[in-house]
């Protein structure tokens, strides 16, 4: 809803906009909705030009259709498929994070949610030497654990140690890490990336190619609930960026998410409600094969709770030590 | 600057006028100017300004972040992170077992959490911390001062005392055995009236007090801003009675929750909450878990459950984002909180009496 100005196209005066303002005709829709022959009569203004304008307008601010075969193409050039550093976890998504789609890891406290986040990071950053960006909420990044993970991963691969710990401070340097501990910070925090992305956006291949959020719920829970509609209005804010995020420049977003215990039936079902249910695409639930705490185990499993590619339901086994 | 306009910290009836009038992003806003913004959607000037100048704020806080401004950022890249994390020390809880479970000891800039059963020894825990927080540098501690707000009222000063003597008394040790300037120094301000008149107490009778007192620990802060350790005794207490709206309480906690974060990352101090238990009745069994529910879970960044074996006293790391899950035991004695002597160890110099002042020497204080 732009609001209409002198100068948005040529043909749109000062004298024609006070005219229209008096009718009250404020923002481009009410323009484009109005019946035009009934606007000239009533301000006295020419009805051809009230048709030229309608036209700029339109052609500057409606949508363009696209062709299914362009978009296909277009995706198959530049959506890239990313490891996550653990097989399992690979087969369990069709071989690894998709770029442009959102994708959530919910779990209950402790089952492995900021760890599975560290190997992708660890996974992305040494294996494909792409940028990650990593928004933390919950003060959980602990860099000395990526530390280990980095090292796990390389000692695997190559044999030098001093080769070895240039590869990993390189992969330390190519996570960069922003602590937002609200929502208004969050929000700040992506329209800034976008601003940074899109100016050096001759190609759409930056440097950046995936985006860990953890974790979702605890910026939004605060706003949530109780007789205010605003923080419904915020987490749908944050998805429209986060997905535009994806779509825009190609990123793999990753989100985590908390569960809560369903009161009359006493499951677990993800946190943030059904209107966040229909944001991300792909849905990871992940829990500790022991009931209680009182066994400790470095096991998971990971269920595929929704997806668009594979069927719901897989379950594969996930070692986060 | 291109914010758009529900992204910004506004009353959501501003919010909502301004969607209608047309406007979308921060930046029309700004060049309305207040006169202008005022007639648009019928509100007066002073509220015209107010909103200008929040937009402003968030605007300008956006681009001293896009210009790399260090100050109150939050940013930085892993290995930056890694090298300020090695840095930093730990706070010791005088137990070597339930040390190394931890990585060391109590992090900074981390929210730790300890559930347990009535009299497992949680608020033992916390007293201990309030000392050791303040042992001087050269004997391995922060040297940091203890803010400990208390809701369930059992805070009990002789038991301090008795915690801080022992803590100095073991520092003498150290020092007589070790010889140099630096702990001779440090001992001459590391003395009972000195520990004691570091711990700032505050009592906090409901939520309100409680969110009150966590809302205004900021500025409590930046004029303290020695203060290494933020002890919550007891945040189970005051929420979990008399609240008919559990949304509510959600909302209250996980605001809480956010507020703690804030807190332990802007002070570089650790904190340190303490938590009921409450029994989930299942379909065949019924097991105890830690109170205020599932989501409430996620607000700590380390959990430890304290529980019983029997008679002894075992502390379980139950989530922690570096350190695997792992069981110890430990034991409160006169002194506080200390490891479980192994019987069989300690035969070579001491004789057959176990000595309760001196704690088995690991690595750390040979330092």
């Amino acid at each position: 809803m732009v609001v209409l100005q002198a100068g948005l196209c040529p043909g749109l005066t000062e004298e024609m906009l006070q005219l229209l303002r008096a009718n009250g005709i404020r923002t481009v829709v009410d323009f484009v909705s109005s019946d035009l022959e009934d606007v000239a009569q009533k301000c006295s203004l020419s009805y051809k030009a009230l048709v030229a304008v309608r036209r700029v307008l339109l052609a500057q601010f409606s949508a363009f259709p696209a062709n299914g075969a362009d978009l296909y193409e277009e995706l198959k050039s530049s959506t890239a498929i990313l490891p996550t550093g653990s097989p399992s976890l690979d087969q369990l998504l069709d071989s690894g994070l998709y770029t442009g789609e959102l994708t959530e890891l919910m779990g209950a406290p402790g089952s492995g949610k900021t760890q599975v986040c560290l190997g992708i990071a660890a996974s992305v950053s040494l294996g494909l030497k792409q940028h990650v960006l990593f928004l933390d909420s919950t003060g959980g990044f602990t860099a000395s654990r990526l530390y280990q993970i980095l090292r796990a991963q390389t000692e695997d691969e190559e044999e030098q140690a001093r080769l070895c710990f240039v590869l990993q401070l390189e992969a330390l340097q190519r996570v960069q890490v922003v602590r937002v501990f609200n929502i208004y910070e969050l929000l700040g925090a992506l329209q800034e990336l976008r601003d940074r992305l899109s100016q050096q956006a001759v190609s759409s291949v930056g440097p950046l190619k995936v985006v860990l959020l953890d974790s979702v719920s605890a910026v939004i829970y605060p706003v949530l609930g109780g007789r205010q509609s605003e923080g419904l209005a915020l987490m749908m804010q944050l998805s429209r960026e986060l997905k535009t995020l994806a779509r825009e420049f190609s990123l793999a977003v990753v989100v985590t998410n908390q569960v809560t215990r369903d009161s009359s039936t006493g499951q677990l079902k993800p946190a943030l409600g059904r209107s966040w249910s229909f944001v991300p695409s792909t849905r990871v639930l992940l829990e500790s094969r022991e009931a209680n705490w009182e066994r400790a185990s470095t096991q998971r499993a990971a269920s595929l709770a929704k997806s668009p590619r594979q069927p719901a339901g897989i379950q594969v086994e996930l070692d986060i030590g | 600057m291109q914010r758009e306009v529900g992204t910004l910290p506004l009353a959501p009836a501003l919010r909502a006028r301004l969607a209608a009038a047309g406007f979308q992003t921060a930046q029309e806003l700004l060049d309305t100017g207040p006169c202008g913004l005022s007639k648009e959607i019928g509100i007066s000037r002073e509220e015209a300004l107010e909103a200008l100048q929040v937009v402003r704020q968030e605007c300008h806080g956006d681009a001293a972040r896009t210009a790399g401004g260090s100050g109150a950022t939050r940013k930085c890249t892993a290995l930056e992170l890694l090298e300020e994390e090695q840095a930093q020390g730990f706070i010791i809880t005088f137990c070597s077992a339930l040390d190394n479970i931890l990585g060391g000891g109590v992090q900074l800039t981390k929210i730790t959490e300890i559930c347990g059963a009535p009299g497992v020894g949680k608020t033992q825990l916390c007293m201990q911390l309030a000392v050791d927080v303040q042992i001087p540098e050269c004997f391995g501690g922060v040297a940091g001062e203890a803010v400990f707000i208390d809701t369930e009222g059992s805070f009990m000063v002789d038991r301090v005392v008795d915690i801080a003597a022992a803590c100095v008394q073991h520092c003498h040790l150290i020092a007589e055995a070790q010889q140099e300037e630096d702990h001779r120094k440090a001992l001459e301000t590391f003395s009972l009236e000195n520990i004691l008149s570091h711990i700032y107490y505050f009592r906090c009778r409901d939520y309100t007090e409680l969110l009150a007192q966590v809302y205004l620990l900021p500025e409590f802060l930046s004029e303290h801003s020695k203060v290494r350790l933020v002890v919550i005794d007891g945040i189970a207490f005051p929420f979990r009675h008399d609240f008919e709206d559990l949304s509510l309480r959600t909302r209250l906690l996980n605001g809480l929750a956010q507020q703690l974060i804030i807190i332990a990352n802007d002070h570089k101090s650790a904190v340190v909450l303490t938590n009921q238990m409450t029994t989930r009745i299942g379909q065949s069994q019924s097991t105890l878990v830690p109170a205020l529910g599932e989501s409430w879970g996620h607000a700590a960044t380390v959990r430890l459950i304290f529980h019983w074996d029997n008679s002894q006293r075992l502390a379980t790391l139950y989530k922690s984002p570096s350190q695997k899950e792992s069981t110890v035991a430990y034991h409160i004695t006169s002194h506080g909180f200390r490891d479980v002597q192994p019987p069989a160890v300690t035969h070579s110099a001491e004789g057959t009496e176990l000595n309760p002042r001196k704690r088995p020497r690991t690595e750390e204080e040979k330092q």
